[in-house]
């Protein structure tokens, strides 16, 4: 009697534990047959009022039963909890295409980013940066460097006036003087900022910005100019680009530059970008004029530099496609958001 | 500059194409701006002869007669209708018969017009594409050869160059310069300029004299006598080349003074002699007092430091920028005195500039003319007058050079050439470039000694011929090399440059865009905006609009929130970072104003985009506080207190209680707050708009500490939080200073965490809560210990600020 009800709780727990629908469902029918007052836990529990004879048979199948329901619920538990867990799941599917949460990035003013990128390169190449005043006196601004008193060349750059010998900055080469003046050879130097001009339409603005670039030694060559910038613009527009002297003037250095760089838009072809060119005037160099270095009180004798000029809105019109400068002014935030994201 | 490759041959006889000379003159340093065929798009047009006016076809427009001319080319005749004013029988113009191309793609055919059958059409100089006269048909010659081709008659197959020439390149601002540029690089042989003066009658100096009574601004005076003269047209050929170059042709006589200007450089002046009194030239700087008519029929008056050039009695010019009206030629004119003159070049740009007269003899002469061409030129002159207007020209030429100058000598070592350069030509051609560039070389010892010819001023010394030789060398034959210095050194990178790259970068990470705005702003604006004072202001601003530098950068932030806005754009979110202008303060040493690094934001519109997580708040004052917190952050600044503005104190365009300074240790470094309504309608900005400005200039004098690492805490923090409800004008911050300053044992940290205000706490009341954390580096904590010390806090709060406990 006793063998056999071993048996019929056995095959009774084994159908329910199949048919269990939840975890708790299962849990239940543990407890039912396997808790401390289960139908199975009691048989165990009577075992002692057996006969020594019957009892280890008994005994044994009990056991046995036990340990197969034990396993069956176990097994029978996993399946569930997968289900369970799968259901939760299904009922709280995050939809993966929504955007992320966080806050959307501004952009960096383009002249910025121009500015940041083109004073990386030459700090690559050891230049350190320095800055001056852009309200400057006139002496920074044109006398040491070489421009005489009523002279065509100071139409060369259309002068805002605050006085007789105050003016906004031209350009950024009284930074050269400054820095110059504050230090003994060898100097590599780049100097970025705004500048000001008395000039206004599709390419001029009367504010933009410069990097002034200046390395003076013992043993610095127009070569030595040519070979940098050349690394600069392989740098700044790509490794297929290339750049060409052509002589010019400008009253601080001797002998001058004009400095193109191949049109990138049509490597050289001729395009809308280059007006059929093949180039496009990136920059004003040469060597540092002999009168600016004595003004400074270097000798010419002694050491030779190199000097250029760039303006950044140009780069950045000719790297980003813009036609007119003025858009970099204006600040509509559609232009800028543009240029959001990393450089 | 525009000139025609034919005359340019005439000096240097190449067979380069224009493309070719375009490249050549680039690459020597002389910019070409544009080559175009003299004629573009003109075939077919033949010289013709009005034989008679057939009839009249009435008025199209005002003034605007159509006639039925009979036209001949001598080999064959048309019936041309013409409308223009200067139609009349006998006179030889151009034709452009059926079949014939005017410029634009015109066409011409047979037309019926105003009833009568026309074989083709009677043009004008701009019909012809060939100058601006458009009020009537060309006027030719009466020995126009008839039917022959226009486009040959006046030299029109041609290609314009035209050029831009830097500032010291004086001695390029002429067809014969050019063509000196054009021998050095191709090596064609430059014609020499040899004039034959065929002179006669009276010598010159018994027809006029001339003194100069200022040589330091007028070293020579040169002049020629021409008589017997009959002004009228200069002859096609002639008034083409000045079209072509720009200049409108007048009469033969001026014409020729503006020819040989064109051709070699020199600025020339024909009075009329018989209106100089005295027959005498003076040339001295004006008296005071003294006025002068120009050519342009202004009346001006003349200061003393300006230069005449003066008849016995009066000025009769403008020395070197214009002649007078006085005395200029005329159609009655039959003798002339011709001016051949230099100038001081300084002098010259003052005055110019003073009367703002800006001819094409003011430009060269400021740039510096040839002292030693004046008389050749005054020669090519004459001789030209006395062919083209049947004149004599006078014997002798006067000159007066008073100290002749001398030609400079300069030593050119081809080692300067390697140093500065990286390379150097072979010997030879250095000598060849000099040579053909108008330098006289000898070539003895190892420098070379080269002598400056008088069109070459520009020339000082050694560094300058270096330019000139590696120029014609060629550019693109210096080396690409990298000299990597003697001497390694730290890159530096200055504070102001590093603060605002980190500034930008946490900015547009918290959604901000930067702008660039100008430097300068609108003084009205700053007015209505209550910062008017101590402003810099422009001496020659392109506009008022643009006439003073910026005290702040709000101005200019505030006209981008407008710009936008009115785009548009509700939403604005931005900032820029750049210099603000004072007048100089004693620290400011030799800077000559005062300038200040800042950085500035302005909101309106939603605090961040509208998103699917976030319900849409609009920007307020605490975003513009949490903005500057960032600046303040980015640059390093920690300690900050923000203290309301006491009334009347803070920047007037921000609301007085909505307005506070940010401090570091009692320094002022910047503020934020809400732009006063005032501010806002002056402006036009209907929506609140929020601003934070920081100096980070201010900033670098309180740089960040180096961290200094302490252990990690090695007992558990207990933690507690404090809700209270108070007035609504009790400020957090005092409460948080009151807790601060009770010094309570072991409160490590107190952060705000809830403001609440609503119907559960009542009307002027609001909730705060803070959450308290405890901390003991050397031990745990217990319970009863932290309850004491809040409810020591509790005690203080309910105390000072009737604070009532909302829980513990």
């Amino acid at each position: 009697m006793s063998a056999t009800s071993a048996q019929e709780i056995r095959d009774r727990a084994l159908a329910e534990i199949a048919g269990a629908r939840s975890t708790s469902e299962l849990e239940q029918i543990r407890v039912r047959v396997l808790g401390r007052s289960g139908a199975l836990t009691g048989l165990l529990r009577s075992l002692g009022s057996l006969s020594a004879g019957e009892r280890p048979r008994v005994g044994e199948a009990a056991n046995r039963v036990k340990r197969e329901l034990e396993d069956a619920v176990g097994a029978r538990l996993e399946v569930l909890r997968a289900e369970e867990r799968r259901r939760l799941r299904d009922a709280d599917r995050p939809d993966l295409t929504l955007p992320g949460r966080h806050v959307e990035p501004g952009a960096v003013h383009p002249v910025m980013r121009v500015q940041d990128e083109i004073i990386e390169i030459f700090e690559g190449l050891g230049f350190s940066v320095a800055e001056g005043p852009e309200v400057e006196l006139d002496y920074y601004n044109f006398s040491a460097l070489n421009f005489p008193d009523d002279h065509p060349a100071r139409d060369m750059q259309d002068t805002f006036h605050l006085s007789a010998d105050t003016l906004l900055r031209t350009h950024t080469s009284p930074v050269q003087i400054r820095t110059m003046k504050a230090q003994r050879p060898p100097v590599r130097v780049i100097c970025p900022g705004k500048v000001y001009r008395r000039d206004a339409d599709i390419t001029h603005s009367p504010m933009f910005h410069q990097v002034e670039g200046l390395a003076v030694d013992t043993d610095i060559t127009m070569g030595d100019l040519k070979g940098t910038l050349d690394l600069f613009a392989r740098e700044m527009f790509g490794a297929r680009s290339r750049i060409r002297f052509r002589p010019s003037f400008f009253p601080f250095t001797e002998p001058s530059a004009e400095v193109d760089v191949l049109c990138f838009l049509c490597g050289g072809a001729g395009c809308r970008v280059c007006k059929q060119d093949g180039w496009l005037e990136i920059l004003g160099s040469g060597m540092v004029h002999p009168n600016v270095l004595r003004n400074v009180g270097y000798d010419p004798e002694e050491v030779t530099g190199w000097a250029f000029g760039m303006g950044v809105e140009r780069v950045a019109m000719l790297k980003y496609g813009i036609d007119d400068i003025r858009l970099l002014f204006e600040n509509d935030l559609r232009f800028l958001a543009q240029f959001a994201g990393a450089a | 500059m525009k000139i025609s490759t034919r005359w340019l041959r005439e000096f240097a006889e190449t067979d380069r194409s224009p493309a070719e000379l375009k490249s050549l003159l680039v690459n020597a340093g002389i910019e070409v701006a544009s080559t175009a065929p003299a004629a573009p798009g003109l075939a077919g047009a033949v010289v013709a002869e009005i034989e008679a006016i057939e009839r009249d076809l009435g008025t199209s427009r005002p003034g605007h007669l159509n006639r039925l001319c009979r036209v001949t080319t001598g080999e064959r005749r048309y019936a041309v209708v013409c409308g223009a004013p200067n139609v009349r029988p006998g006179l030889r113009t151009a034709l452009a018969p059926p079949g014939a191309h005017l410029p634009g793609g015109r066409h011409i055919e047979r037309a019926m017009i105003r009833g009568a059958a026309s074989e083709g059409m009677l043009c004008s100089e701009r019909e012809l594409g060939i100058g601006e006269d458009g009020s009537g048909i060309v006027e030719l010659p009466a020995d126009a050869p008839l039917g022959a081709d226009l486009v040959a008659y006046l030299g029109l197959d041609d290609t314009l160059i035209e050029v831009e020439v830097t500032p010291n390149r004086a001695d390029a601002l002429s067809v014969r310069g050019l063509a000196r540029e054009i021998s050095a690089l191709t090596s064609v042989a430059l014609r020499p300029l040899a004039v034959d003066v065929r002179e006669g009658g009276a010598d010159a100096s018994a027809l006029a004299a001339v003194e100069i009574l200022d040589a330091d601004l007028c070293p020579r005076y040169a002049a020629r006598v021409v008589t017997g003269l009959a002004v009228g047209p200069s002859p096609p050929w002639l008034a083409q080349r000045l079209r072509a170059a720009g200049v409108r042709p007048i009469n033969n006589l001026v014409d020729v003074t503006n020819y040989v200007l064109w051709e070699l450089g020199q600025p020339l002046h024909a009075f009329d002699l018989d209106t100089l009194r005295g027959r005498r030239i003076v040339v001295r700087r004006a008296r005071p007092g003294e006025r002068l008519t120009t050519l342009d029929d202004r009346d001006r008056a003349l200061s003393p430091d300006m230069l005449m050039i003066c008849d016995a009695e009066r000025p009769v010019a403008v020395g070197g920028v214009m002649g007078g009206a006085d005395t200029e030629v005329t159609p009655r004119t039959t003798s002339v005195l011709l001016e051949s003159a230099c100038f001081h070049p300084g002098s010259i740009r003052r005055t110019a500039r003073a009367l703002g007269l800006h001819t094409e003899a003011a430009y060269r002469f400021e740039r510096g003319t040839d002292v030693e061409s004046v008389v050749v030129a005054a020669d090519r002159a004459a001789q030209l007058m006395a062919d083209l207007a049947g004149g004599r020209v006078a014997r002798g030429a006067i000159d007066r050079y008073p100290v002749p100058a001398a030609r400079p000598r300069i030593a050119l070592r081809p080692e300067r050439i390697q140093r500065l350069i990286g390379a150097c030509p072979p010997r030879a051609e250095i000598i060849r470039i000099l040579r053909a560039l108008g330098f006289e070389v000898a070539d003895a010892g190892s420098a070379l000694a080269v002598t400056v010819p008088g069109f070459r001023r520009d020339t000082s010394q050694e560094d300058d011929l270096v330019e000139e030789v590696v120029r014609i060398w060629g550019y693109d034959k210096i080396p690409a090399t990298l000299n990597p210095g003697n001497q390694q050194s730290v890159v530096r990178r200055p504070a102001g440059l590093r603060t605002a790259r980190a500034v930008r970068q946490a900015l547009t990470s918290s959604g901000l865009t930067e702008v660039v705005t100008y430097s300068f702003v609108d003084p009205d604006r700053l007015k209505q905006m209550g910062c008017a004072d101590a402003v810099i202001t422009l001496q020659n601003p392109q506009s008022r609009e643009r006439s003073v530098l910026r005290p702040a950068l709000a101005p200019g932030l505030l006209e981008v929130v407008g710009t936008n806005l009115s785009r548009q754009i509700a939403d604005v979110r931005i900032f820029e970072v750049g210099h603000v202008f004072g007048p100089h303060r004693p620290e400011d040493g030799d800077h000559p104003a005062h300038e200040e690094l800042w950085a500035g934001i302005a909101l309106t519109g939603l605090r961040i985009a509208r998103a699917w997580h976030t319900l849409p708040a609009a920007a307020d004052v605490y975003d513009a506080k949490g903005g500057a917190l960032l600046v303040l952050g980015a640059a390093g600044v920690s300690g900050v207190a923000a203290r309301p503005f006491p009334p009347g104190t803070g920047p007037a365009y921000l609301e007085p209680d909505r307005a506070a300074a940010l401090e570091v240790a009692g320094q002022q470094i910047g503020w934020f707050g809400e732009v006063s309504a005032a501010v806002r309608d002056a402006l036009d900005l209907p929506h609140p708009v929020f601003l934070a400005e920081v100096s980070l200039s201010a900033c670098a004098e309180h740089p960040a500490p180096t961290p200094a690492a302490r252990p990690l805490p090695r007992f558990p923090a207990v933690q507690r939080d404090l809700a209270i409800v108070v007035d609504s004008g009790i400020a957090a911050g005092a409460v948080e200073a009151a807790i601060r300053a009770m010094d309570v044992p072991n409160l490590t940290r107190l952060a705000l965490f809830d403001v609440y205000q609503g119907s559960q706490v009542g009307t002027g009341r609001r909730s705060l809560a803070w959450s308290l954390t405890f901390q003991n580096p050397q031990r745990t904590l217990t319970d009863q210990e932290v309850n004491e010390h809040h409810a020591r806090i509790v005690e203080e709060i309910s105390r000072r600020f009737g604070a009532e406990i909302r829980g513990t």
